[in-house]
């Protein structure tokens, strides 16, 4: 397949608990020290769990969305004829607001129109980030800005927390022993998007390219995932097709893993069903353990992460971790960052319906 | 490539048709009643009975602009009075979960898509699937659309099966 002759990032931006920008992300996913902390934000009494990763300073949605969007499109170096020409991605939690959340954000960034906007859970921004892929590589977009965002607020940390969803011991643990549950974190992140031929005839240089993207349902249960991981292992398949890679040049996961028992368990089914014993020799991490779980804007935030992790030739620690469990056979990233063996990376999302993504990126 | 073309359609309520039956598992809005019954009713035209043979690769794509209204102003006055909301929301809080409903139920091994709309719902749902037939990801498409009133009664929904769409 030719898609991954198309899809250029030329510009990312995040914002989480481990501060603004790119470089904080880096930094903060490589020193591995988790951001959670007690919440502020707002009033926890009453909760059974009381932490989350959240930037003190973070203000409301609409803003972050249109400075993570601002920040993105300069660091391609988009100008306003550029973003005149650029459709708007965008990825939250549903309501009747987001309508006109979107159509603001577009405006309020000069880009074109919001040409989607994705509600679907935890594979949101991922889910984006292949559609966009798609219209790209078939032509009928040069160029998108795919924005996501969710910062930890009281109803859907209530939520969490009545359906015993977060670690009760503050901590996230993916594919550990003894992990007990998930803890949310502040994610805001756009992403640039380009073909090759408008990357090019702008001048531009390509931080990373989108290789393969593959998505896929488990037709299991409402909310938990097959435990064989079958959904999101076809979602990995059809990823590794279309980048025409083979299973020895992927050298990172970024797991979705969130520290929840059976869905960390889940994922590692479906990395032996894709690579077999060769997924014990591939290395994994879930950086969720340091900046939490973001929610729709998870697949944003950590697809910068692994962009950033893999231009930077070093691959972020699974935090948390305390010994291995026998359910995730995986070559988990425990100590320290570990050097980038490739260039290529797969970074996974799964979410409540059994929706999976899989999104697999290069660097030069 | 050669557009998709319909191959079932129902409307919920039809004539004849009450409330749709009431969902375990669900709790408070209709919302997830609705999605369950149009779907049902719209694959039952198709394929009687069910669930589809694995490896079905049917996507369901589910639009609607204001989500589960009755359900989310139910969570937000719970915590603004520092209650604490009941658990089996917290499985309701997204539309994935009726979406995972209904395609455990089915058998439906596609991807899962939920949108909000940004011009006319039939249609964004229609552009989504056809995106997802051309790239190859899905072989068929729920489209499942709904709305329910402000006032959270029980609204309107219409599912539609699409098939075809591959790239040549």
């Amino acid at each position: 397949m030719a898609e991954q002759e198309h899809l250029r990032i030329t510009g990312v931006h995040a914002l989480s608990a481990l501060g603004r920008g790119a470089d904080a992300l880096l930094a903060g996913v490589l020193a591995g020290t988790p951001a959670f902390a007690p919440v502020r934000r707002f009033d926890t009494t009453g909760r059974r769990v009381t932490v989350a990763a959240t930037l003190p300073d973070a203000g409301p949605l609409a803003d972050e969305l249109a400075d993570a969007v601002d920040a993105a499109c300069r660091a391609a170096g988009l100008d306003r004829t550029h973003r005149a020409g650029a459709a708007l991605f965008l990825a939250v939690h549903g309501g009747p607001e987001v309508p006109a959340l979107a159509a603001n954000l577009a405006r309020r960034c000069g880009l074109v129109d919001a040409h989607r906007v994705y509600t679907t859970a935890c594979v949101s921004a991922s889910t984006a980030v292949a559609d966009a892929a798609t219209l790209i590589a078939r032509g009928d977009l040069d160029r998108v800005v795919v924005a996501a965002g969710y910062l930890v607020e009281p109803d859907q940390y209530a939520l969490f927390d009545a359906g015993r969803a977060f670690a009760p011991d503050g901590a996230v643990r993916p594919f550990s022993t003894g992990r007990q549950g998930l803890l949310l974190g502040d994610g805001v992140a756009a992403v640039v998007l380009e073909s090759a031929s408008a990357t090019a005839g702008r001048g531009a240089s390509p931080l990373a390219t989108v290789r393969g993207w593959g998505r896929a349902g488990d037709a299991y249960h409402p909310c938990q995932p097959d435990p064989q991981g079958r959904g999101l292992a076809r979602a990995v398949g059809a990823a590794l097709r279309r980048a025409g890679l083979p299973a020895e040049a992927l050298g990172y996961v970024n797991a979705n893993a969130t520290g929840t028992p059976y869905s960390d368990a889940a994922e590692a089914a479906a990395l032996r069903r894709v690579f077999g014993d060769r997924a014990g020799r591939i290395p994994v991490s879930s950086t969720k353990s340091v900046h939490g779980h973001a929610l729709e804007a998870s697949g944003l935030l950590e697809l910068v992460v692994t962009v950033l992790a893999l231009r930077h030739g070093k691959l972020p620690v699974n935090a948390g971790f305390l010994g291995p469990d026998e359910t995730c056979p995986l070559d988990v990233i425990t100590d320290a960052p570990r050097p980038a063996a490739t260039g290529h990376a797969l970074t996974l999302n799964a979410a409540f319906g059994g929706a999976n993504t899989a999104l697999l990126v290069g660097v030069p | 490539m050669t557009p998709p073309t319909v191959l079932a359609e129902a409307r919920w309520p039809e004539p004849g048709d009450g409330p749709p039956p009431p969902l375990p598992g669900f709790v408070h809005s209709a919302f997830h009643p609705l999605v369950a019954a149009v779907a049902d009713r719209c694959l039952t035209r198709r394929y009687g009975a069910r669930p589809r043979p694995a490896g079905n690769r049917t996507a369901i794509v589910l639009v609607s602009a204001s989500g589960d209204r009755a359900s989310a102003e139910h969570v937000r006055a719970t915590v603004a009075a520092g209650g604490r909301v009941g658990p089996l929301f917290f499985f309701q809080s997204v539309p994935n979960s009726i979406a995972g409903h209904v395609a455990a139920r089915w058998g439906l091994d596609g991807p899962v898509v939920c949108l909000s709309p940004t011009g006319e719902p039939r249609a964004d749902a229609v552009a989504e699937a056809e995106l997802l037939l051309y790239d190859g990801d899905a072989d068929e498409a729920l489209l499942v659309l709904i709305e329910q009133a402000p006032d959270g009664t029980p609204g309107e929904a219409t599912a539609v099966l699409l098939g075809g769409g591959r790239r040549p």
